[in-house]
Parts: C-alpha cells; sequence; structure tokens
C-alpha cells in the first residue's frame, strides 16, 4: 500500500494550515476573509482525499494508523464541521473586533489532530493528536484577547486539560505495564489471554475512561465545559461542542467495542459507564433549566447529549452512535449559528431576554433556530428524533430498560428548557431593542444547510444510514 | 389517483402550509382565503372516502404500504370503520375553524394560518397511520402547531398553559415511545424480523407481566390526551387560553386522538391487561364524568365551563369502550363524533360572545338573546345537543353509550347516567345566566346579531347535529364490521389468555397465538 497517498488527507490540513500562517505574516491586508476562502479550499481537497480512500481500508507505519471506513467517516464529518463552523466564523471574527489570521490556522491544526485520534489504534499516537487538538483547542478559546471571560476560559481549560491529559498517560502508562504494548488491538489479546484481569489493568483502563470522559463532557467531569463554552467566542464554543467529542467517542469505540466481545468480566467497566451516562443525563438537563445564557445552555445540553451518546455506547450499537453524530453535528451547529447571527459591533446578545420577539422581528432566523432547537429536544420530524429513537431502540433492544426510562424521563427535562427559549422568540414581547447586523450571508447559509440536513436526517435518512452500516462494519479489531 | 388519496388528504394542508410561506405576510385576506380554500377541497376530497368505503370490509381500505426508513419503519396508510368517521369529522372542522378565526385573529395572520394548516396534517395523519411509528411521529407533530397556537394567540396565562400542555404530553408519549421499543425489540427477537407493523404487532403474545407495564405505558399517554381523571388539569388551562379556532380543534378533535388510540393500540395489544385494569379504568372514568360534571357548575367563565363539561363527556366516552361490547363502543366512537360537533360549535359560541363583549365570565352576561335572537337559537340547539335531547346527534350517542355500559356493569352505568342530569344542570344554567334575564351590563345593548361569515360557520354543524340525531344510520353502518371485528379480537386474545394460564403455557412465541386462533375459530365453527 501506498502509504503517501493515504497521508494525503493530513497533509493536506499541515499545508494549508502553514500557508494560512505565512501569508497572515506576510500579506498586509486588514481584511482577513481571504483566508477562511483559502482555509475552506483546503478543507474541501482533504474531503476530496478521504473520499477517494472509501472502502480502500489504507493502514501505514506499522498499523499505526488506520483509514478504515470508520475513520475516513468521523474524519468526513469533522471536515464538515470545521467547514460550517469557519463559515460563522467569517463575519463574527470582523464583528468581534478579532481580525486575527492564526484563527483558520489553529482551526485547521485541531483538526488536524482529530484526524490523528480517529484513524489511529495506538494509545500513544492517539494521545499525539489528543495534545495537537488540546493545544490548539486552548489557543482558540483564548482569542477574543480583549474579553476577560475568553482569557478565563482558556486558563480553565488549558488546566483542567492538562489534568486530563495526565490521567490519560497515566492510565496508558498502566496500560503498557501490564501489556507490554501500547497498540489496541495488542492490549486486548493480552487481556483475552488473562482469565482475570488484575488491579493495574482496571486502574489504567479507568484513568483512560476518565481522561476521555474530560473530553467529551460527561458527568462528572464536566465542570469545565459551561465556564469554556460562555467565555470562548461562539463558533469556537460550536466547534468544541462538536469536535472533541466526537474524537473522544471515536477512541471510545475503539477502545470499549472488542472489549464487549472478550470473554473477560467487564461489569466493572459496564456499570461505571452505566452510572456515567445516566448522571451525565441526569445532571446535564436538570442544570440546563436554569440558565439564562443561551451559551452555557447550550453548554449543559451538549453534556447531555453526551449522556444520550453514552447510551449507545453502553448498547454497543455504533452504527446509532454515528447517525446521533452526523444529526448533532447539524442541530447543533445550526443553533450556534443562530446565536452568532444574533450579533453587531462588539455586541453579542446571548442572554434569555434578548430573545424576546426575535421570532416574528427575524422571521428566518427566529424559525431555523426553533427547527434546531426542536430538534434537540428530539421531536419529529427532525433529525434530532430519528437519532434519539435509534439511541433507546438500540439501548432497549440490548436490554437496558431502566437507563432508557431515565434517558426519555431526562430529554422531557429538556423539552422544557429548549421550549423556553422558543417561549422567549415568539410569545414574549420584547423588553428592549435588539438590533442586528443582517449583511452576513455565509451564516445564513450555513442556517439553510443544517436546515437541510437535520430535516433531512429526519425525513429521509436512507442514505446516511447505508453508508454508516459500511463504516461500521471496517472497525478493524478481532 | 385512488391509491394515493389517503396520502393526498394529509398532506395537501402541509403543502398549502409550505405555500403560505412564500405570500407577503401583508395580504391578510389572501392568506385567509387560500387556506379556507385549501381546507374546503380537502374535505371535498375525503368525502370520496366515504362514498367509496366498504361497509362489510372490517379491515382498512384505501391502504398505501412503500418502504421508508427500513427496519420495519414503512409507510403505511390507511383507514378502517372507526378512523374514517374521525378524518372526516376532522376535514369538516378545520374549514369551520378557520373561518371562525377571520376577524377574531388580527395580528400574525399568515403563522397562525400556517400553524393551522400544519395542525390538520398532523391530526389527519395520526388517524390514518396503521405504523407505530408513522403513527408516534404524527401524534407528536400534532403538539407542535398547538404549542404555537396556544402560546402566540392565547390569553393571558398563556405561556403556563402551553407549556404544560406541551409537557403533560410528552410525559406521557415518551414513556409510550419506549413501550414502543420494547414492542419492537419484542417482535424482532420472537420473529428475527423488524416491523413496526401495527397487524404484526397484534400477532404479537406477550407475557403477562410484561404485558401490564407496557399497556400502562400506552394507556398512560392516551389517558392524558382524552383526558382522564387525574390527568385532566392540564385541559382547563389549555381550553381557557387558547383562542377560540384553538379550543374547536382542541376539544373536538385532539381528545379524541387518546380515545382512539386506546381503541387501536391500547386495548387490542394487551388484551390480558386491559381486564386486569378494567375496574379501575371504569372507576377514573366514572370519577372524571362526575367530577368534570361538579366542576362545570360552578365555573365562573363560560369557557372553562365548556372545558370541564368536555373531561365529563369524555369520561362517558371513555366508560362506553371499557364496556368492550359492540353498543358500547359504537357508542362510544359515536359520541366522539357528537361530541367534536357540540363542543366544538359550543367553543364557537363562545369565541362569538367574547368577540363581542371582550369577556367571558358570566356576571358579566344576561339577556343576551334579545340583542341577538339568531344567535340565541344556533346556541340553544348547540347546547342541547350537548345536552342530549332526542332528535339532536348527542341522544342517539349517549343512548348507545349507556346501552353499552349497563350490559357490561350496572352500577358503573346507573352512577354514569349522571352525565346527563349533571350536562343538563350546568348548561341550562348557564344558558339561562348569560342568554335570558334582564341586561344588567350596558355593553350589552351594543352587541350585534351574528353576521353572515358566524352563521355560514354554525349552519353547517346545526345541521349535522339534526342528521346524526334523527337519522343516524349512514355513520352507525360504516363502523359496524370494524368494531365487530375489534371486539372479536379482544375477546378471543383474553380467552386464549384465561386458557393459556390455566394450563401454564409460556407465553412467547408468535406461532402459538396463530394455532390457537385457529384452533378457537375451529371450535366456534363446529359449535356453529
Amino acid at each position: 500500500m501506498n502509504s503517501l497517498n493515504a497521508l494525503f488527507p493530513l497533509l493536506t490540513l499541515i499545508v494549508g494550515a502553514l500557508l494560512v500562517i505565512l501569508l497572515e505574516v506576510s500579506v498586509k491586508r486588514e481584511n482577513k476573509t481571504y483566508l477562511a476562502y483559502i482555509s475552506i479550499i483546503f478543507l474541501m481537497i482533504c474531503g476530496f482525499f478521504c473520499v477517494q480512500s472509501w472502502g480502500k481500508d489504507f493502514s501505514y507505519f506499522n498499523n499505526h494508523l488506520y483509514l478504515d471506513n470508520f475513520a475516513l467517516f468521523f474524519s468526513f464529518v469533522l471536515i464538515i464541521a470545521t467547514i460550517l463552523v469557519i463559515l460563522i466564523s467569517m463575519k463574527y471574527l470582523s464583528l468581534q473586533n478579532m481580525n486575527i489570521g492564526e484563527y483558520y490556522a489553529l482551526l485547521l491544526l485541531a483538526l488536524s489532530g482529530m484526524l490523528i485520534m480517529v484513524s489511529s489504534s495506538d494509545l500513544i499516537v492517539i494521545f499525539l493528536g489528543l495534545e495537537i487538538l488540546s493545544m490548539s483547542s486552548y489557543t482558540l478559546a483564548g482569542l477574543k484577547r480583549g474579553d476577560q471571560k475568553s482569557s478565563e476560559a482558556a486558563l480553565k481549560y488549558f488546566l483542567l486539560g492538562s489534568f486530563a491529559s495526565a490521567f490519560l498517560v497515566y492510565g496508558l502508562a498502566l496500560l503498557y505495564g501490564v501489556s507490554n504494548s501500547t497498540s489496541i488491538a495488542a492490549i486486548i489479546k493480552h487481556f483475552q489471554a488473562e482469565s482475570s484481569l488484575s488491579f493495574m489493568a482496571y486502574a489504567g483502563l479507568g484513568l483512560v475512561i476518565v481522561g476521555f470522559g474530560f473530553k467529551i463532557a460527561v458527568v462528572p467531569f464536566h465542570m469545565w465545559t459551561p465556564d469554556v463554552y460562555q467565555g470562548a467566542p461562539t463558533p469556537i464554543t460550536a466547534f468544541f461542542s462538536i469536535g472533541p467529542k466526537a474524537v473522544g467517542f471515536a477512541v471510545l469505540v475503539r477502545l470499549l467495542y472488542p472489549f464487549w466481545r472478550v470473554a473477560f468480566n467487564s461489569e466493572i467497566i459496564f456499570s461505571l459507564l452505566w452510572i456515567i451516562s445516566a448522571l451525565t443525563m441526569i445532571i446535564g438537563n436538570l442544570i440546563a433549566l436554569r440558565q439564562t445564557n443561551i451559551k452555557r445552555m447550550l453548554a449543559y445540553s451538549s453534556i447531555a447529549h453526551a449522556g444520550y451518546l453514552m447510551v449507545a455506547i453502553l448498547s454497543q450499537d455504533t452504527s446509532s452512535l454515528l447517525f446521533y453524530f452526523v444529526v448533532y453535528l447539524f442541530m447543533n451547529i445550526g443553533a450556534f449559528a443562530a446565536v452568532i447571527a444574533l450579533g453587531k459591533e462588539n455586541k453579542e446578545y446571548t442572554e434569555l431576554e434578548d430573545y424576546a420577539g426575535i421570532g416574528f422581528k427575524y422571521p428566518w432566523i427566529g424559525a431555523t433556530f426553533t427547527v434546531f432547537l426542536f430538534s434537540l429536544a428530539g421531536f419529529p420530524p427532525t433529525g434530532g428524533f430519528l437519532a434519539k429513537f435509534y439511541v433507546f431502540s438500540a439501548a432497549v433492544r440490548e436490554g437496558l430498560l431502566s437507563l432508557v426510562v431515565i434517558g426519555v424521563l431526562a430529554s422531557l427535562v429538556s423539552v422544557y428548557y429548549y421550549l423556553r427559549v422558543i417561549v422567549y422568540m415568539y410569545m414574549r414581547e420584547p423588553t428592549h431593542e435588539v438590533d442586528i447586523n443582517l449583511e452576513n450571508p455565509a451564516i445564513f447559509l450555513v442556517l439553510f444547510l443544517c436546515l437541510y440536513g437535520v430535516l433531512q436526517l429526519g425525513i429521509f435518512p436512507g442514505n446516511v444510514l447505508l453508508i454508516i452500516k459500511q463504516a461500521v462494519s471496517s472497525i478493524a479489531f478481532l | 389517483m385512488n391509491t394515493s388519496i389517503l396520502s393526498i388528504i394529509t398532506f395537501l394542508p402541509l403543502a398549502g402550509a409550505l405555500l403560505l410561506i412564500f405570500i407577503n405576510k401583508d395580504k391578510e385576506n389572501l392568506l385567509r382565503n387560500i387556506a379556507l380554500i385549501l381546507t374546503l377541497v380537502t374535505f371535498v376530497i375525503s368525502l370520496s372516502l366515504y362514498f367509496n368505503f366498504d361497509d362489510q370490509n372490517p379491515d382498512p381500505q384505501f391502504v398505501e404500504k412503500s418502504s421508508w426508513i427500513g427496519y420495519g419503519i414503512d409507510y403505511h396508510l390507511g383507514i378502517d370503520g372507526i378512523s374514517l368517521l374521525l378524518v372526516l369529522l376532522t376535514t369538516f372542522l378545520m374549514p369551520i375553524a378557520i373561518l371562525a378565526s377571520w376577524k377574531y385573529i388580527g395580528k400574525r395572520v399568515k403563522e397562525y394560518l400556517i400553524f393551522m394548516l400544519l395542525l390538520e396534517t398532523g391530526i389527519i395523519g395520526v388517524f390514518v397511520s396503521l405504523n407505530l411509528f408513522l403513527f408516534y411521529v404524527f401524534w407528536e407533530i400534532t403538539l407542535i402547531p398547538m404549542y404555537f397556537l396556544i402560546g402566540i394567540w392565547g390569553g393571558k396565562r398563556r405561556i403556563y398553559a402551553t407549556i404544560k400542555f406541551v409537557l403533560f404530553t410528552m410525559f406521557g408519549s415518551l414513556l409510550m415511545l419506549v413501550a414502543m421499543f420494547f414492542l419492537y425489540s419484542m417482535y424482532y427477537k420472537a420473529t428475527g424480523v423488524y416491523s413496526f407493523n401495527i397487524f404484526d404487532m397484534y400477532k404479537l403474545v406477550l407475557n403477562p407481566s410484561i404485558q401490564i407495564w407496557l399497556f400502562l405505558a400506552f394507556a398512560l399517554a392516551f389517558a392524558i390526551k382524552v383526558p382522564m381523571f387525574p390527568l385532566h388539569t392540564w385541559l382547563p388551562d389549555a381550553h381557557v387560553e387558547a383562542p377560540t379556532a384553538g379550543s374547536v380543534i382542541l376539544a373536538a378533535v385532539l381528545l379524541k386522538m387518546g380515545a382512539y388510540g386506546f381503541l387501536r393500540f391500547a386495548m387490542p395489544l394487551f388484551p390480558d391487561a386491559l381486564t386486569k385494569c378494567l375496574p379501575y379504568l371504569g372507576v377514573l372514568a366514572l370519577i372524571g364524568i362526575i367530577y368534570g360534571g361538579l366542576m362545570a357548575l360552578i365555573q365562573k367563565d363560560v369557557k372553562s365551563l365548556v372545558a370541564y363539561s368536555s373531561v365529563s363527556h369524555m369520561g362517558l366516552i371513555m366508560l362506553a369502550i371499557f364496556a368492550l361490547n359492540m353498543e358500547g363502543i359504537q357508542g362510544g366512537v359515536y359520541q366522539m363524533l357528537n361530541h367534536g360537533l357540540s363542543t366544538g360549535a359550543l367553543f364557537l359560541c363562545v369565541g362569538i360572545l367574547y368577540e363581542r363583549a371582550h369577556t367571558r365570565l358570566i356576571k358579566d352576561f344576561g339577556g343576551v338573546s334579545k340583542q341577538m335572537p339568531v344567535f340565541a337559537a344556533f346556541f340553544l340547539i348547540c347546547m342541547l345537543s350537548s345536552v342530549g335531547l332526542p332528535g339532536l346527534n348527542g341522544f342517539v350517542g349517549e343512548i348507545l353509550c349507556l346501552f353499552g355500559i349497563f350490559k357490561a356493569n350496572n352500577l358503573l352505568a346507573i352512577l354514569g347516567v349522571t352525565t346527563v342530569i349533571l350536562a343538563a344542570a350546568y348548561l341550562l344554567w348557564m344558558f339561562q345566566r348569560v342568554m335570558h334575564g334582564p341586561i344588567t351590563n350596558d355593553r350589552v345593548n351594543n352587541f350585534k346579531d351574528l353576521n353572515k361569515r358566524e352563521i355560514a360557520y354554525l349552519l353547517p354543524i346545526i345541521i349535522m347535529m339534526f342528521w346524526m340525531g334523527i337519522y343516524p344510520q349512514p355513520f352507525l353502518r360504516k363502523m359496524d364490521a370494524s368494531i365487530n371485528k375489534l371486539v372479536n379480537q379482544i375477546n378471543q386474545k383474553k380467552t386464549f389468555f384465561t386458557e393459556a394460564q390455566k394450563e401454564n403455557k409460556l407465553l412467547w412465541d408468535i406461532k402459538t397465538l396463530e394455532n390457537a386462533t385457529e384452533h378457537h375459530q375451529e371450535k366456534e365453527e363446529a359449535v356453529q
């Protein structure tokens, strides 16, 4: 296999990022949107390479990197997410006085880290990818330099993220100590050979789960999320709510997927994940009830959604997990795009009060936001309903009935706070003047793309399900 | 054309809603006219269902089936004798509701009409779906437009009312969804095939200890919608705050979705659990009848009076359905139509009063009939229809219901008859205070009698009330076959369960039931 071929997606991203930085340094232009276009072109090329490798199962560097359909699927989803995030950033950056070219380069670098993570089966390589992602993320969170909240977000993210990385490395070290290898396949082979697991192996596995628990923001490792989500520039918040979560879950699938099938007793791990999942759904939704800031509310809602995704992990149904991600990508970025659309020079409207009467004043933003909120709440005929439907029906099939009941009741709670935004938008009279800058075609493009995605996935998901089927069947273990 | 007629009826309003999006919101009359014409066209097309419907065939007709998402989720429509009439009720009332909101809705007309049309699609979809998944989708879709209709165009406490409405309904339906997943996985485990088809589910034989939980989950969702005591508390709030047309649709059609759910899903799917719960459900229905009637007596607001009368009337309908015999269920379904017409008409009359007086308190009225003689006549007929005066539709339905209940349980029937007395009391008393007596409020002197538009939407309902009261055959005969089949199906499964429990059989396999049914039929034939 020609390993250069398989490296193209990564190389494209890195070349793109470096080019953006070079241009930023050498070309003196006030308007930085041309860098956004360049980044999008590189992302499209990268996406093209991903599509090219579909179904070919490249593996290279001594099996340290796999390009199976599973990895390609996640890569492709992440590339789309990044393109959408760049589109919603373009106007935002100039409105919020953040004309920094490195922004786009950092996004591309973060994406490259994520691509490494989803396409590796070696824990050390995964860790390298994670660090590339994390370093770029910390910087991105703090890029709104004039804003104290943004700096606070960056610092908090950095401190807690480093903690998480430390846990992860410690776990890796323990696993290496047990099995003499860092490759997931080898570790699992070792586990299979042993009749019962040593304490060290459990501790290692547990620490790895804790490390990734931080990244996917499940309770009780969610503390950083609200502050970081609220403080970071809004497009970056959208990026955080998709990217790190997606890769975290991809790695968890790679790591845990084979475990269910091996003979050893995984009950401890199972009940640990069960409790995490239930707590995440309950606490995420309950705390979201009390939020008056939209970004904070969406942060808690994203925690709750991580809980639903954990249900999919527990029921070992990877295809419902992947479907949930695709839907989540569109509805969440759509929701954040609507939040970003309500902004003007040096001003963002993120308090619930600001949304009073928006629905009739800006009918398109209101209507699309409403659809995204309904989708997040899980109403048919949106994708959000079908996503929950698949996750929960798979869980019932696997006998996780009590978890599903907790899940649906938690999502009943979520209906309240999602609908509350709609109440403000359509049913309350505005208390103060909200005046926004509407010259933002890119935002409207994103809103309509996401609207299309949410409805298409809710009503005719056939093709996507087919692709997901191919992706799942390619997971290359055991 | 004939094969996709149900799809056309279901999605024509949706197409209309999409069309309205692209029309300038300032052209209010154009918007109203388009919506009215669309709902009228839908009604005319739906009439052809009635004429082409085969009375003798108990199975769903006009069936459309095509694969949709896969994994047992099909696009599967069809109507039998029960759903036929409910679909007709919906399409009949929709143009009336649009006409009734012509002047009442003065702001945001475009959005209002879009939501009304969406609502129609959702409701019809609920009645025509034969796939559990599809049913659930439509069931939830009806929530969204209703949520906006109450929340945007409602009264002072509209936000509280609309959120309460949504959360109550969602609570029930989410648990029902879990039960659906369970059925789905049971079917998959039993046969190795994914299916949400309701007819496949009927074949499933479930262990009684599981059945009871599944039944409770389904029954909870439907009981909230009906609503049955003590889950009714959302209803008065929603009704009082909703705009007139919203109340009309809510009372006339949305509540029927709950009763329909019992008939189509909860009862035939879980006959054993049904038998066990029947006494409790019957008592709850009875409490609903009496409690709703007593509450209606003490209401100060005309609209909440009508709302509580709905609780009482729906209690009677449920009690009749739980009688599980031909008369009871037929009476229940017929009474659903009657209740749709008479309560819908009462809400329209309250709306007419409100448009003139901007109040709904009974004490603010008095002597209205002097100013509005035509209206007084209409109001009187609607009220008498709701009371159950012979010659009007309510009488036929109530008599059938009570026959059915008497056959099943004398005590419940005797107590159930109070609904008639209570209804007469609260409605006649209200009518007396509002329409007769001296004019105490100066504003009443300025009331104008009904205009042409108002007569136009009340008249069809009045005609139907007389028709259904004097010559009910065309309606009853349409549902005979289907209800007969339903009763047989429930009884057959019930006997199967009692027999199986005696013999301590394991109740998992689908084949057991199929064999048992054949066995049962052979026995019956032999007896004959």
